[in-house]
């Protein structure tokens, strides 16, 4: 088993499995006495311990242009860092996610919130999800306007109605009754985004392959000390889309999806081909089949590539703490917090650690 | 290839009053959409077919009949997939359409989308001259006075018996001739339900999914239960897995029972034309043609031989 990255506080149970591997080579069969079960799953419980919490974020898989590497990379880590204080807080994964993915809409170099892409009209239109992997409860909001968080009102969604789903004008309403603070639509468009609109208006423009370019829906997993799970997802969606489309991020499976039993996932890339594939949900049938985040994650984004030509990135997360953050598109800013440690990369094969004590 | 068409119009505790009316439309969707198939149509015209009849009868809630929101209006739903691409078109919360599902189609057709919502799926449906109809054509003198009635009692209540709410969304799935298979499902929703609410109709892999190498799935219930498990893609994977077609289906039905507690059911049908319609509410009216047979059920492990579809 590809335990946690630090074996050492696990030399228990890595020595038992040296003696088992011995043991099969001896008369090559595969034993596990009674007793050596129970070794074993104490072992794995002193390994949850050691592993959880944990929280994953990424911000979105991509092309990220250079002088935006930097930008992302610590945006992503701010987020973090501002997680899993949530979770070393002693409070749920829900309120940690639900933190790191406010602190990324916040942040005007994601397509989430403020820094939304705007749709064909200009228009910042915004998808959401949360879930909560111990009940399978889940809020999400698609298509909706001047509202600075739709990962709150997507959690709303979920602790305050009957539903899992409100969409555009009925989302709107509902979080005026909520009493969330209607912003201007303006206050949520960036220079940028503008930007990148106009050029995407040009006949010959190709929003998918641009898409895939600058900039990216924001996501977070994590497991709290309790071991429950969660997910969420927030995006300003695709540029230059067509008025009330809705990618993945608010389709429960696609978007995201949490399971104390299997793990989370939250996804980032090209918004329709996540959906054809139900990325999040494929990942985690692998996951429930035995395979690693990791395996599964790039299974999932291999098969998004193979059925239907499209590129991407997850986080995923299992209910022992192992963790991933994987993509097919050339970089995807992520940034991982566990065990005091903070991990995080933008380009494939990256894997820088600090202490998340470290400011910068 | 063996030609195979299932179509449901709801799983819930049916009344005795609309039980003759739901199995003749199922009946009568069935013998439409098995008609496509056996000129040659694709799997994904016939479920179309199959769909509209059900939007366009007023028993079932989709397109005309559809039940009312909590401000008395009627917001549409609805998906369709093809097996073969893993090409979609889903609408939610669309008004004044009378036939969503077709909005759905061309949704997969003519944009690079896979999901229109409210005011935007209007608009589309606008520009590609959709006709729309006033919503005093969908809404039954039956819905009105059910809906009154709702709003006295409101919707806590409700809540507890999932199935007694009137969850007639209707769908279809199928397997044509080359192979392909294609899902298709469409509603109105809940009762009473909040302004802009979305259930799993339209959302890929819970209302519907549809894969040519395993198969096409379409669900009814209670859409927030369906949603939490994904329930069509559960299905799906237990087909991946190997497992039978009425297996996957009870093994999905049960785990969504368990895991939410909540009934429901779904029809699915796999490339070499095994299909099934299982249900664990109260009923489903359901029914499904096959080498010029047609199949039909209302109660529990119902199934009744009818008369050779022309």
């Amino acid at each position: 088993m590809n335990c946690c990255r630090n074996s050492e506080h696990c030399s228990a149970y890595m020595d038992q499995s040296k003696r088992r591997r011995g043991r099969r080579e001896g008369d090559g069969r595969k034993s596990y006495r009674p007793s050596l079960r129970k070794e074993r799953s104490k072992r794995l419980s002193l390994c949850l311990v050691g592993m959880l919490p944990v929280l994953v974020v990424h911000g979105g898989a991509g092309q990220i242009p250079k002088e935006r590497v930097e930008m992302a990379s610590a945006g992503v880590r701010a987020a973090a860092r501002a997680g899993y204080a949530v979770l070393q807080g002693g409070r749920s994964s829900m309120d940690a996610v639900v933190e790191a993915v406010t602190n990324l809409e916040n942040n005007p170099s994601f397509n989430a919130g403020y820094g939304s892409v705007l749709n064909v009209k200009g228009e910042v239109e915004m998808d959401a999800i949360v879930m909560d992997g111990r009940t399978l409860a889940s809020g999400a909001v698609s298509a909706v306007r001047n509202i600075a968080n739709p990962i709150q009102l997507a959690r709303l969604v979920m602790e305050q109605t009957s539903h899992l789903c409100l969409t555009a004008g009925g989302a709107g309403q509902f979080a005026r009754a909520m009493g969330m603070p209607e912003v201007p639509g303006d206050s949520l468009i960036t220079e940028y985004a503008r930007m990148r609109w106009k050029k995407n208006l040009a006949p010959n423009a190709n929003p998918v392959e641009s898409q895939m370019g600058k900039m990216g829906t924001v996501g977070a997993v994590a497991v709290d000390e309790d071991g429950n799970i969660a997910c969420a997802t927030s995006t300003g969606g695709m540029l230059n889309k067509m008025e009330g489309r809705v990618g993945d991020t608010a389709c429960i499976g696609c978007g995201g999806y949490a399971d104390n039993r299997a793990g989370a996932v939250s996804p980032t890339g090209h918004g329709e081909a996540i959906m054809k594939v139900t990325l999040a949900r494929l990942i985690l049938f692998h996951m429930a089949q035995g395979m690693s985040p990791e395996e599964a994650s790039d299974l999932g984004l291999a098969t998004m590539k193979e059925r239907v030509e499209g590129l991407g990135g997850v986080v995923t997360v299992d209910p022992q703490g192992r963790w991933a953050a994987r993509f097919t598109s050339t970089q995807m800013a992520w940034a991982a917090a566990q065990g005091g440690t903070l991990h995080f990369g933008v380009f494939s094969g990256e894997d820088v650690t600090q202490d998340i004590g470290d400011p910068s | 290839m063996k030609a195979v068409l299932v179509v449901h119009g709801g799983a819930w505790a049916i009344p005795d009053e609309l039980a003759e009316a739901s199995v003749k439309g199922v009946k009568a969707a069935a013998s439409e959409g098995y008609r496509v198939l056996g000129t040659g149509g694709s799997a994904l015209d016939a479920v179309e077919k199959a769909v509209r009849a059900m939007e366009d009868n007023p028993v079932f809630d989709a397109g005309h009949g559809a039940v009312l929101n909590a401000d008395g209006e009627v917001e549409l739903d609805a998906i369709i997939m093809d097996g073969q691409t893993l090409g979609s078109g889903a609408v939610s919360c669309v008004q004044n359409i009378a036939n969503p599902v077709s909005l759905a189609r061309a949704v997969m057709e003519k944009t690079d989308h896979v999901m229109l919502t409210s005011r935007g799926a209007n608009l589309f449906a606008e520009r590609i001259g959709f006709k729309t109809a006033p919503t005093e054509t969908l809404v039954t003198a039956y819905e009105r006075r059910e809906w009154e009635k709702a709003k006295e009692y409101g919707a806590g209540v409700k809540e507890l018996f999932h199935s007694q709410l009137c969850h007639d969304t209707v769908g279809a799935v199928a397997v044509d001739s080359c192979g392909n298979v294609a899902c298709a499902t469409s509603t109105g929703g809940i009762r009473n339900k909040m302004v802009g609410r979305v259930g799993d109709s339209p959302v890929i892999g819970a209302g519907g999914y549809a894969d040519n190498r395993s198969g096409a799935v379409s669900c009814t219930g209670h859409g927030e239960s369906i949603l939490k498990v994904t329930l069509a893609r559960l299905i799906i994977f237990h087909i991946e897995q190997g497992k039978e077609v009425e297996d996957a289906v009870a093994l999905s039905l049960r785990y969504m029972d368990e895991r939410v507690h909540s009934g429901g059911g779904a029809i699915a049908v796999s490339p070499s034309g095994q299909w099934a319609a299982t249900f664990t509410t109260e009923r489903m009216a359901w029914a499904a043609a096959e080498q010029g047979t047609l199949w039909y059920g209302l109660n529990p492990q119902e199934r009744v031989q009818d008369k050779p579809v022309q």
